[in-house]
């Protein structure tokens, strides 16, 4: 889209050029200034909220390990796993059968798994966690810090910013609003220190209903609406000012760029299906927007499997599984699946052993990766023994990582187009650790 | 100041020292007529004071109406004009104590089932809670309530307790009865309460099976400690983090407090069920205890504290819950909270430290006693006097108290007599016990971009995304010009209909600056800027085409959505 379609478009949605205010200013410059990618290439984060208990995701198929797994695992032991043939050599290892929709996608080479990934400043060891050792990620099992670690890509500081902005902001100047896009609301991963996360909504995003139309309430209402939002002196006044200003803005470009969108694959009437369609949706009009990188925050709640998880986690997985299958198609239907990565994070695995019909907030865990830039058909990282008491069991069956969530993350942000200097800069931990990256990605 | 009809109360209680703003002084909560209900731990010199104190009195101003109105965006649910006017001939000591004695508007027996059904169902508690809200004269209380929904959280979003409407109302009601009473029996009721045992999990918790690998469920003891009393950090008084010799925060917890409160909660489920492992679900009464299924290990607590392991469970219950209130984190803690919910997010530390004070000691020796909190709160000269507050004091208006201010002030109302409202998540980013996760709406530390380098938070800027803005922008532009009762001529069934002839007569009585002035003092406690005064002024001029109940509607919109209005100080 160049200037003068822009201005177009806000003539179209009822602002005059004379009323642009500075974000839509700064938002206009960031189109002209846009970096000419030679490629485009989006980011599809899909977070499990409350900890997916992913350590039950791949299961031991067979021997001491299955033995060892089953005892730990007691009622909550899937006996019907189906067998998974990687490309490296592996042990035995099966797939939950409720993700059956992922085993297509893993034999086609668009998906692979990370194993034994979890929240780590630096390699750690039971040593390090009973001596409390200063290495160790402050605030273990709990939900809202563990997020936040894995989101922000380094421990909590006074002022905290998330590595997906952090990237954006490594990559351009002025990041364009549609390089920024969340569908589940404000969230630590998305907010830098220039860019913060444009919100919208699974359904579509609203028209504002004030300024619908070309009559004079149309018009004044928008004028004198947006006058007020400028001119909010107080800070606490200008969190909403500039806010609601950057939102409107930004939601009548979005709404116009969206609405010769082409219809997509079907996707299911789920939350996650939803939210997924809508970034298909955006992907789809991508050229319009002008964003040369896009990163895409999708979640899906209800991992906190506390209680009846025998009847409540398969169906989590279950949708899971759909929804990611949903998402391959539309992005191969597009010609961009090979632009186009999406991975899973979510709070922490969980425990091995059982509260009785639950388990309770673990640390490592299993990771999903899909794409055509995916080095699929794979398992990496580390598989780690089922087995309560071994070297990586803290307690209960809480597993030490053996993969830190930088690393992984790393992996995907280096893919976006980040040098190794740069990841560096972007997780500060990365350092103390071998392997900056994993070698999941092309 | 308007210092007409003073109010003059002899105190006639404990009440040492005659300060006469109504802030704390030394843990004292000079004003405040104390809970008598519990006996006082000790007293200091271990006398007993004698009944007749004769004391200077202590005079309260009368609140001008520009007080009161801050005042009452403080301390209800979002006022209206004429509440704005009684409360104005009173002093805000009197106020407030007047709303103590407001008898209990609970929202369980309002409850009303939907035409033709014979159970209720979600959108049934969402209406009773609407009505309640809008019509309770016990206005503090019920901000007090909705305040503490946010602290103590459960929710039916996305499980459930959807389809448990009494008990998510009943769940209310207790926070309703414990408002202005003792935070440790609210402690005690909320985790005792079968809604909540139900949405972390406490409920049917049993002791370990030690040979099946099965240990206690974790879920309730992690959050009645980081969220429900002490949080992750050790706190000193005023809110700020105790840090240790290299400067680091300092944990109040580790695993193994964790693994102690998990074993207190073990043994717990519905109450009267005859079975514990296919229970009879009764979501109203408190949960009971079934001692066979409570862990018979000993359990470690804060502060070095161990239960034995013969206890017993009710003991040991008692026990737990008794360490937890008495850890000094819980008075900065929710202190602050409160604070936050109430009249500011960015309280400074003394503000903290006072109110904590009061937590810590109403001044008879009584600890957690919440109306002492909230009158310290709503009293403190922070509070009370913008002259006295920090440059940032203040914080954005919650979207559902926008909307409860609009339509307690237009006296909304539909046809049918529910307040059907579905799209709550969209249209507001909050839903009344309706959070995403016990983390509620909003994190209490959560800093926008905007105060990016500052030291201030605005907890609901976490919801104010383009989305929910817009979605609220669009609410507020629907419920004030779509919805307007006069205009309505065919049945309109479940619309929620706003009445604005009052303000057409003012308008048409007075003029076009009176209505702005009235509107000055309603929604923005006679802080309106010139700016925002000649943009609805002006409305008279463009819209004066359209018919007078629109002008005034969008004179309305205008004020809801400005950031002056958003911004409550």
């Amino acid at each position: 889209m160049d200037r003068r379609t822009f201005l177009s478009l806000c003539i179209k949605g009822g602002v005059s050029a004379a009323v642009l205010t500075s974000t839509q200013l700064s938002a206009m410059q960031s189109l002209l200034n846009q970096q000419q990618y030679h490629d485009y290439k989006a980011l599809v984060c899909v977070f499990l909220l409350g900890g997916n208990d992913s350590m039950n995701m791949l299961l031991p198929m067979s021997g001491e390990e299955k033995a060892n797994y089953l005892a730990s695992r007691q009622q909550l032991a899937i006996v019907d796993p189906i067998s998974l043939s990687p490309v490296s050599a592996l042990p035995d290892t099966g797939l939950n059968p409720a993700l059956a929709p992922l085993h297509e996608l893993f034999n086609a080479g668009d998906l692979a798994f990370v194993g034994g990934v979890g929240t780590l400043s630096a390699p750690t060891t039971l040593d390090d966690y009973i001596n409390k050792r200063s290495h160790i990620p402050s605030h273990l099992f709990s939900h809202n810090d563990q997020q936040a670690r894995w989101m922000h890509g380094k421990e909590k500081q006074s002022i905290n910013t998330g590595w997906g902005a952090r990237m954006l902001e490594l990559l351009e100047d002025q990041p364009h609003f549609a390089s920024n896009i969340s569908l589940a609301g404000t969230n630590p991963w998305q907010i830098g220190s220039k860019t913060s996360a444009f919100a919208m909504s699974r359904t579509g995003q609203a028209n504002i209903s004030a300024f619908s139309g070309t009559n004079t309430r149309a018009v004044q209402l928008e004028q004198s609406v947006m006058r007020q939002l400028a001119g909010s002196q107080k800070r606490m006044a200008k969190v909403y000012g500039d806010g609601l200003t950057q939102g409107i803005a930004n939601s009548q470009a979005m709404n116009a760029s969206l609405e010769n969108v082409a219809p997509l694959p079907d996707f299911g009437s789920g939350r996650l299906s939803q939210q997924l369609q809508t970034v298909a949706r955006v992907i789809a009009s991508q050229s319009q927007q002008g964003a040369g990188r896009q990163i895409f925050y999708v979640t899906m709640g209800g991992f906190d499997t506390h209680d009846e998880q025998v009847t409540k986690h398969p169906e989590l997985l279950a949708e899971l599984a759909t929804s990611f299958s949903e998402l391959n198609k539309a992005m191969v239907s597009l010609g961009v699946s090979d632009q186009v990565t999406s991975f899973t994070m979510s709070d922490f695995g969980r425990t091995l052993s059982s509260n009785g019909d639950g388990t309770d907030h673990g640390w490592a865990g299993n990771q999903i990766v899909m794409g055509g830039a995916v080095k699929g058909r794979d398992i990496y990282g580390a598989l780690l023994p089922q087995r309560l008491g071994s070297e990586f069991d803290v307690k209960g069956g809480r597993l030490i990582p053996q993969v830190s969530t930088d690393q992984y993350s790393a992996t995907l942000a280096k893919w976006f187009g980040l040098s190794g200097s740069e990841l560096n800069e972007l997780f500060p931990s990365l350092s103390r650790f071998d392997q900056q990256t994993l070698n999941f990605m092309t | 100041m308007i210092q007409g009809k003073a109010m003059i109360l002899l105190a006639s209680m404990l009440m040492l020292g005659a300060c006469g703003g109504g802030s704390s002084n030394e843990g004292k909560s000079p004003g405040y007529e104390g809970d008598q209900s519990r006996p006082p731990i000790s007293q200091p010199d271990g006398k007993t004071p004698p009944d007749q104190v004769v004391e200077t009195p202590i005079i309260y101003p009368q609140m001008s109406v520009a007080q009161a109105s801050r005042l009452l965006h403080q301390g209800t649910m979002g006022p209206t004009g004429a509440e704005i006017t009684a409360a104005s001939k009173l002093s805000a000591h009197a106020w407030i104590h007047d709303q103590f004695s407001q008898p209990i508007t609970y929202h369980l027996p309002l409850l009303k089932f939907s035409p033709g059904k014979d159970q209720a169902g979600y959108i049934n508690r969402i209406d009773t809670w609407w009505r309640a809200s809008l019509s309770a004269p016990d206005q503090l209380r019920q901000r007090v309530a909705f305040a503490l929904s946010q602290i103590f959280v459960v929710s039916d979003t996305g499980n459930n307790l959807r389809s448990k409407p009494e008990g998510m109302l009943n769940y209310y009601d207790l926070l309703l009865t414990h408002s202005f009473g003792n935070y440790r029996d609210l402690l005690e009721a909320v985790t005792l309460s079968p809604v909540m045992g139900t949405y972390l999990s406490h409920l049917g918790n049993e002791k370990a099976n030690v040979e099946l690998n099965i240990r206690p469920d974790e879920n309730y003891a992690r959050e009645v400690m980081q969220l429900f009393t002490i949080g992750l950090e050790q706190l000193n008084l005023d809110g700020t983090p105790k840090r240790d010799s290299k400067g680091n925060t300092i944990a109040t917890y580790d695993q193994s407090q964790i693994e102690g409160f998990a074993r207190i909660f073990t043994g717990w489920t519905f109450a009267d069920t005859t079975s514990w492992k296919y229970p009879q679900k009764d979501y109203l009464k408190p949960m009971q205890v079934w001692p066979k299924y409570h862990s018979e290990f000993e359990k470690t607590l804060l502060n070095d504290v161990t239960v034995a392991a013969n206890e017993g469970p009710e003991n040991a219950l008692k026990l737990g819950l008794d360490n937890l209130f008495h850890h000094e984190n819980v008075g900065p803690f929710i202190g602050k909270q409160l604070i936050q919910r109430l009249t500011s997010s960015n309280p400074s530390p003394n503000y903290v430290a006072r109110v904590a004070r009061v937590f810590n000691d109403n001044g008879q020796g009584v600890r957690g006693d919440l109306k002492a909190v909230v009158y310290a709160i709503l009293m403190d000269e922070e509070a009370r006097d913008l002259s006295q507050s920090p440059e940032d004091f203040g914080k954005l208006k919650e979207p559902l108290l926008q909307t409860m201010q609009l339509w307690r002030e237009l006296n909304a109302y539909s046809e049918s007599g529910y307040f059907l409202t579905w799209d709550l998540a969209s249209s507001h980013g909050q839903v009344p016990l309706g959070s995403p996760s016990v983390f509620n709406f909003y994190r209490p530390d959560y800093q926008p971009l905007t105060l990016a380098g500052s030291d201030l938070v605005a907890p609901e800027a976490q919801i104010a995304n383009s989305v929910a803005s817009i979605g609220l922008l669009n609410h507020h532009y629907s419920s004030l010009v779509w919805r307007i009762a006069s205009t309505k001529d065919q049945p309109t069934g479940d619309q929620i209909l706003v009445n604005l002839l009052p303000h057409v007569q003012i308008l048409e009585q007075q003029g076009a600056t009176a209505l702005v002035e009235y509107y000055n003092q309603v929604f923005l406690s006679e802080q309106m800027s010139e700016g925002l005064k000649q943009e609805l002024l002006r409305v008279f001029d463009w819209a004066s085409k359209y018919d007078v109940e629109y002008q005034v509607a969008y004179c309305l919109f205008l004020i809801v959505v400005s950031p002056e209005y958003t911004y409550q100080r």
